[in-house]
């Protein structure tokens, strides 16, 4: 083989490898994408339960507040969480991420700005101890930002 | 005056006949706004928006043009706005129920099930008229109804009436008073106006859905998507919820383990949360109640 085609050959593996690289997460990493994913969501779902315990008299103001910050957090990190090319079923398959979410990025980043600046509106609540004010906020985050969310990008895959 | 009396008299006659009538077309346009306020409630219960507004596409209030796909084929919702032209603007009551009770279009043919008549038809004729008052409230929108898409046979309305015989019984709904009003109420919601079962009971070949499976979820519900069971199964229903939970669902969208539903449930919650905590408690009961039904694994 001559070596220019030997190189040739060299460049065009690279840019594929490249390519590959920068369009499609290799397999390996889309499965830890969705994980991380998982786990940031089943985290809010654990950091609301402890602002609904504070609520409903069943746990302390200090576990519901750092659940409200933990929330104020995790809402900022979902684009970040949503990489292109992470879509599809979830790890259990009851669930899947809606191609929609990329092709209507803005949307999608809407609803999250949304339930970020809900997220914050929930902790300024739950300082404030009025279990009135928080509760219309809890309801608000949930129903407006995460309900929001999975009424358009998210898909249910089996009951 | 001995000679104005009789004047004076049909003078003020004519005067308290005046404030009579005013008094009485008062009352009867308070009784209209009621009746409507009655219906918009009921509406947001039957979620009569969902299907009859083009969201995905902006469209009008309840001018039409949803898209609905059933393995049937692509079925194309009717402008329900008071348009005399393009909506129902000429409908007299007895049409507006002929429709909800019998499935019944004005011109005397047949609405195809995925209009969910067989629930509506449990709809009590009162709170059918509610409905159509508030309707009549809402802004005309001149907008045509896109012809279905649907194939032969499927798109012989005629043939819905050997449908009808097989898979349809028409009545109102019938209150079992000796479960208790809560349960009556919530059945009443469930079976009738929300007609849950239109997506959460699995159907026939035929299209029908399967009264042994009432409730019970399907993998195939409304454009595909899978339908979760809601009896009281502890496995795959939701016997392990409590009435709590239920309401709680149905007024902010979250599952105890703080979830929040989404797809067309989400569009659900949206009307239920309009309900009074009385009747999402109702609803609940009466979920409570029916049969639990496994689904297979």
């Amino acid at each position: 083989m001559k070596s220019s085609t030997k190189c040739s050959m060299l460049t065009a593996a690279v840019i594929c490898a490249l390519a590959n690289f920068s369009v499609v997460a290799p397999a390996q990493d889309k499965e830890t994408v969705v994980k991380n994913r998982e786990a940031l969501m089943k985290g809010q779902g654990k950091d609301l339960g402890s602002v609904k315990a504070y609520i409903d008299g069943k746990g302390d103001q200090a576990q519901a507040e750092a659940g409200a910050v933990s929330l104020t957090q995790s809402t900022r990190k979902i684009p970040d969480a949503f990489p292109p090319g992470s879509g599809g079923p979830n790890s259990d398959g009851k669930f899947a991420a809606k191609p929609v979410i990329w092709s209507d990025w803005n949307k999608f980043l809407e609803i999250q700005k949304n339930a970020v600046s809900k997220a914050d509106v929930l902790l300024a609540a739950v300082k404030s101890g009025n279990k009135t004010t928080i509760e219309t906020a809890f309801g608000d985050l949930g129903k407006n930002g995460c309900g929001a969310c999975h009424e358009t990008f998210r898909e249910k895959l089996q009951d | 005056m001995p000679r104005d009396f009789p004047r004076e008299v049909t003078r003020l006659t004519a005067a308290l006949a005046a404030t009579v009538l005013a008094v009485g077309g008062l009352a009867a346009r308070a009784a209209d706004t009621a009746l409507a306020a009655r219906g918009a409630y009921l509406a947001a219960a039957a979620g009569c928006a969902d299907c009859h507004t083009d969201r995905p596409h902006g469209g009008r209030l309840y001018a039409g043009g949803r898209a609905l796909t059933t393995p049937f084929g692509t079925f194309y919702a009717p402008n329900i706005t008071p348009d005399l032209e393009t909506g129902i603007g000429q409908w007299s009551d007895a049409q507006f129920l002929n429709a909800l009770r019998e499935g019944v279009r004005p011109d005397g043919s047949n609405y195809f099930p995925v209009f969910p008549y067989p629930s509506f038809t449990k709809i009590t004729d009162d709170d059918a008229r509610a409905i159509k008052a508030y309707l009549f409230t809402q802004p005309a929108v001149k907008q045509s109804n896109r012809a279905h898409d649907v194939a032969f046979p499927f798109s012989w309305r005629f043939l819905q009436n050997g449908w009808k015989l097989l898979f349809f019984s028409p009545g109102p709904f019938r209150p079992a008073p000796e479960r208790g009003e809560a349960y009556n109420r919530g059945a009443y919601l469930v079976t009738a106006l929300a007609h849950c079962s239109e997506c959460h009971t699995p159907r026939n070949w035929f299209g029908a859905t399967q009264p042994s499976r009432f409730l019970a979820g399907t993998a195939h519900g409304p454009d595909g998507k899978a339908v979760p069971n809601i009896t009281p199964d502890s496995e795959t229903g939701i016997g392990k919820w409590s009435d709590d939970d239920i309401v709680t669902l149905l007024k902010d969208g979250q599952t105890p383990d703080f979830d929040f539903v989404g797809g067309a449930m989400a569009e659900v919650v949206k009307n239920t949360a309009q309900l009074t905590n009385a009747d999402r408690h109702a609803i609940a009961v009466f979920l409570q109640s029916v049969p639990a039904v496994r689904s297979p694994r």
